[in-house]
């Protein structure tokens, strides 16, 4: 695998709301398979950021590409690579298990018989066999979001966005969501995710931290805790994070 | 196919929801059982005053008559026209009839009644209605009293009027209202529950994670158009089946046709709810917002008041009101029989109003923003 491909390329991207710059000329690469974390404090522009990502919102100047698609122009073509995972719960809670799999199957383009086989699969692989006409609304926080996980991979998508995947769950199953999301890359997908937690930072490839609308620093764990000679990525997110002008 | 899946899940959703089938059951039950008895413009039980200064065996007579025609609630009969006054004042009496203390004279020797009517014209139809059935009993007693009379030596050769009535031969008030009242249950049911649609998927986030897939939006928003058409077929074919078994009124024209207008009006209503659930963004605002036109549609739609007796600028809002047409062709072909060449500028209208709605709902719904 060539690590120096990029899947995504973000040049100069800005969004303003008004007067306020929410995202302020940011640039940055992801490589192709590579565990991507995009931290930053509450505000600092990181969901806004993911949302232009994944076509959801228009970049106001600047632009970039995504798995070579424009980021202006072809976002409907984005959307075909990307799988996307928020951290408001989003499958339909009033849909079974099976059902939420076979609606993402069906609207991602999937056979019949593929989606069938899919979610045996896949509910196997998560040990949900016994759960599959269980409603959704009625599983575990955990449960919902590593189902919610898995079906944003199941059109095999390049690369997926997790937005604060773990929020509100356990450690227990936050280590075990890591696990799935680095089998996930050892596949080839790229995964571009969001977190508040530092020690999951650590899981990443590379880091980027979010300050007032713009990347503070960008490169691996421990080079970043190299320079500025911190022992875990907690300390080196407060020294950046307290840099913050804006609430 | 796409379209299979989504429409998969919004059945699925709309049978699992906890109340929206209950309601598309109850709703035109309500509205076919109680409202053709309820909301009637027929005037009847007018508390009636009667002030006789006469006490005589014909003014008696006369009271008579006005009671048993069966309009009248007589509250009390007094010699005291200001205690009369004083009932109309406290809202007891509807109409006051006043007989003056020559009445029997007046009638044996053929002169002019000395009767007077006084009427309480707070709510103007109840009033003229009041006085008009009066009248009418009036002459009809000193016709019964005095055939004499009518047939005076001195009368010339009479006009003898006599009235037709078409289509609703017996004045039937439930069988003009039968036809709109499916009008509003259809109406309502297919304007509120799309309204609260996709508003509903916003507050749960779950339109962000069918905006991030490549789903094409009009596929999207036809898949919430579809179910509100069967939902309101079935409406329609509950509401029929009910005035036929329980007051046994038939569609005059063709079922059929009464389905295709309900078809159009369905590209208007569930269009507009989808359109306002776009704006929205919870289903408070969806609701309110659905409510003042819904409200604003009924008022100015002919069901209640005829259009022809608004003023000219009203009737030509009620050119943009979709429920104009809607209502006048499903009465049209209920009550008269129309055929689609009678009620074709309903079609034009509905069809225009439905096609621009639908076509707005999906340049509107914006899956980036």
């Amino acid at each position: 695998m060539n690590e120096t491909e990029n899947i995504i390329i973000v040049d100069k991207l800005t969004k303003k709301f008004g007067d306020f710059t929410a995202v302020d000329h940011i640039s940055f690469e992801v490589h192709r398979g590579e565990i991507f974390g995009f931290l930053g404090a509450n505000g600092a522009g990181k969901t806004t950021a993911m949302k232009i990502l994944c076509g959801l919102s228009l970049p106001t100047s600047g632009g970039g590409t995504v798995n070579g698609y424009d980021l202006c122009r072809e976002q409907e073509k984005i959307k075909r690579h990307i799988g996307y995972m928020s951290q408001k719960f989003s499958l339909y809670a009033d849909l079974k298990v099976w059902e939420n799999i076979r609606l993402f199957g069906g609207i991602y383009g999937l056979s019949g018989k593929r989606i069938r086989q899919k979610s045996d699969e896949m509910l196997h692989y998560l040990n949900m066999t016994d759960l599959r006409d269980e409603l959704v609304g009625d599983l575990p926080l955990g449960w919902k979001q590593k189902l919610a996980f898995s079906i944003a991979l199941i059109h095999q998508p390049a690369i997926v966005f997790l937005d604060e995947p773990t929020g509100g769950v356990d450690p227990e199953t936050r280590r075990l969501f890591w696990d799935l999301i680095c089998e996930t890359a050892e596949g080839g997908t790229t995964i571009f995710v969001t977190t508040h937690y530092m020690d999951e930072a650590e899981y990443c490839d590379r880091v980027s931290i979010m300050v007032d609308g713009v990347i503070a620093d960008l490169d691996s764990p421990a080079a970043l805790k190299q320079h500025y000679q911190a022992t875990d990525m907690d300390t080196v997110f407060r020294k950046l994070a307290y840099q913050a002008k804006r609430e | 196919m796409v379209l299979l899946y989504l429409l998969e899940k919004e059945f699925k959703q709309f049978f699992r929801d906890p109340g929206l089938p209950k309601m598309a059951i109850a709703f035109p039950v309500l509205m076919m059982l109680v409202f053709p008895f309820a909301v009637s413009m027929e005037i009847r039980n007018i508390n009636l005053v009667v002030v006789d200064s006469n006490r005589s065996v014909a003014s008696s007579k006369l009271i008579e008559t006005c009671t048993a025609s069966g309009y009248f609630n007589l509250v009390a009969v007094s010699d005291d026209p200001d205690w009369a006054m004083q009932q109309m004042d406290k809202n007891r009496a509807d109409a006051i009839l006043t007989i003056e203390s020559d009445f029997d004279r007046c009638l044996e020797r053929g002169e002019a009644l000395p009767v007077g009517i006084k009427v309480n014209t707070i709510n103007g139809t109840k009033g003229s209605i009041g006085a008009g059935y009066l009248t009418s009993c009036i002459q009809r007693y000193r016709a019964e009293a005095s055939p004499a009379s009518t047939a005076s030596p001195t009368a010339g050769p009479q006009l003898d009027v006599s009235a037709k009535y078409y289509f609703n031969t017996y004045l039937d008030y439930k069988k003009f209202m039968v036809p709109a009242l499916i009008v509003i249950a259809i109406t309502m049911l297919t304007g509120f529950f799309p309204a609260l649609n996709i508003v509903s998927e916003k507050e749960r986030g779950t339109i962000e994670q069918i905006n991030v897939t490549p789903v094409n939006r009009g596929v999207f928003i036809l898949c919430k158009l579809i179910p509100y058409w069967l939902v309101a077929f079935f409406v329609l074919t509950a509401c029929l089946l009910i005035a036929r078994w329980v007051f046994d009124y038939s569609c005059a024209g063709s079922v059929g046709l009464m389905y295709f207008f309900t078809a159009g009006n369905i590209l208007v209503t569930a269009g507009m709810g989808l359109l306002i659930s776009n704006y929205s963004e919870n289903a408070q605002q969806a609701m309110f917002v659905t409510w003042f036109f819904m409200m604003v549609f009924m008022l100015v739609s002919g069901i209640f008041t005829p259009i022809a007796s608004m003023p000219d600028w009203a009737q030509a809002i009620t050119y943009l009101n979709p429920m104009r047409y809607y209502a006048d062709a499903m009465r049209g072909v209920y009550i008269k029989g129309s055929t689609l060449a009678d009620v074709w500028s309903d079609a034009a209208g509905l069809l225009t109003i439905g096609t621009v709605m639908v076509a707005w709902v999906i340049l509107s719904y914006k899956k980036t923003t």
